[in-house]
């Protein structure tokens, strides 16, 4: 592959949540950062672990895994900073990964029908990495938790 | 549609210093404006002042408290941060609201800096509990909102099931003021 042709694949970065190694585009991804202090406080959102601080900036954790695994991260010394992009608001969110990232290009594939939150695969070493659609990922794990949540109950 | 950025980004003196309280309650620690604090006391020493609603509205009021004239809703900290029971110390009576809340205890009085918004991502209750979140000795704490520990829904409900009791508190701490 020509050094230009090679600059037209989409970059992407893979990591792993809990057991699942998923993606996303490299767009979507700021920095990688290891071991942030986490602070915590009561509040009602799903997903949120606490917030970290970085560079003076507040950034809220938002762990994936309740949406992908149907159940909470374990302890997480890494953490990839994105940019969530809403309708109503963009925001930079922190997401506990295990393990190492890798920034990989290649072409992205047509996802299952059945994950509504993949917006495509990738193939990598006859490994297929789902590529996820952020926003979706998050709202499926909001929904996940708020299923099994009794009411009224408060995150930390 | 334009998508709103985050100021969470571009931390903001919002008010410039301001004195605050640090208080906690449960394994978690609060900050709440000075200014917005009328007095701070003990629970021990509110023994004779207190009264209990006719009617329990919700899990977190169960009393009114008169002091000097005025009577105010007991609100019970945790039950207000949906924290596991725990152990107040401590009411803190708030000036602008008819608002006495039950905290752990008083860490420390501080002066916050810097007032940072809660981060878009917080879509829940939070949002009312909470001004915003400050930095006080490299830890991220979250600012109280002093008129968010009762609505004003939540006041005209507990004024409809219990007409005129808070008045009624406060005749009678007034009258027994000129006794």
């Amino acid at each position: 592959m020509s050094t230009e042709t090679a600059s037209l694949v989409p970059s992407y970065v893979v990591f792993q949540v809990g057991t699942r190694r998923v993606a996303l585009a490299r767009d979507a991804v700021a920095e990688l950062i290891a071991s942030p202090i986490l602070f915590t406080f009561p509040h009602t959102s799903p997903l949120i672990t606490g917030v970290v601080l970085r560079r003076g900036r507040i950034v809220p954790v938002l762990d994936l895994a309740p949406g992908l695994l149907g159940a909470a991260s374990p302890p997480a010394r890494l953490f990839l900073v994105v940019e969530r992009q809403t309708l109503t608001f963009s925001e930079r969110c922190a997401i506990p990964v295990q393990g190492e990232c890798e920034l990989v290009a290649g072409v992205m594939l047509p996802g299952e029908p059945s994950d509504h939150y993949v917006s495509g695969r990738l193939e990598l070493n006859e490994e297929k990495i789902d590529v996820l659609d952020l926003e979706k990922a998050i709202a499926a794990g909001v929904k996940h938790v708020e299923d099994s949540m009794v009411p009224a109950e408060v995150l930390q | 549609m334009t998508a709103q950025h985050s100021s969470v980004e571009a931390p903001r003196e919002a008010r410039g210093r301001e004195q605050v309280a640090v208080f906690s309650i449960a394994q978690f620690s609060f900050v709440l404006s000075a200014a917005a604090v009328q007095e701070i006391r003990s629970t021990d020493s509110l023994g004779g002042t207190v009264v209990d609603l006719d009617r329990h509205v919700m899990k977190k009021v169960r009393h009114i408290v008169e002091r000097d004239g005025k009577a105010y809703y007991v609100v019970s900290g945790y039950e207000h941060f949906r924290q596991p029971q725990s152990r107040p110390t401590t009411v803190l009576i708030l000036r602008n609201a008819p608002v006495a809340v039950l905290v752990d205890r008083i860490e420390e009085m501080a002066e916050m800096r810097v007032l940072l918004e809660l981060p878009q991502s917080f879509r829940g209750e939070e949002r009312m509990w909470y001004r915003g979140l400050t930095v006080l000795d490299r830890r991220v704490l979250p600012v109280a909102n002093p008129l968010g520990f009762l609505s004003a829904g939540e006041l005209q409900q507990l004024e409809e099931q219990n007409p005129g009791l808070l008045k009624s508190a406060a005749t009678r701490g007034r009258e027994r003021g000129r006794e």
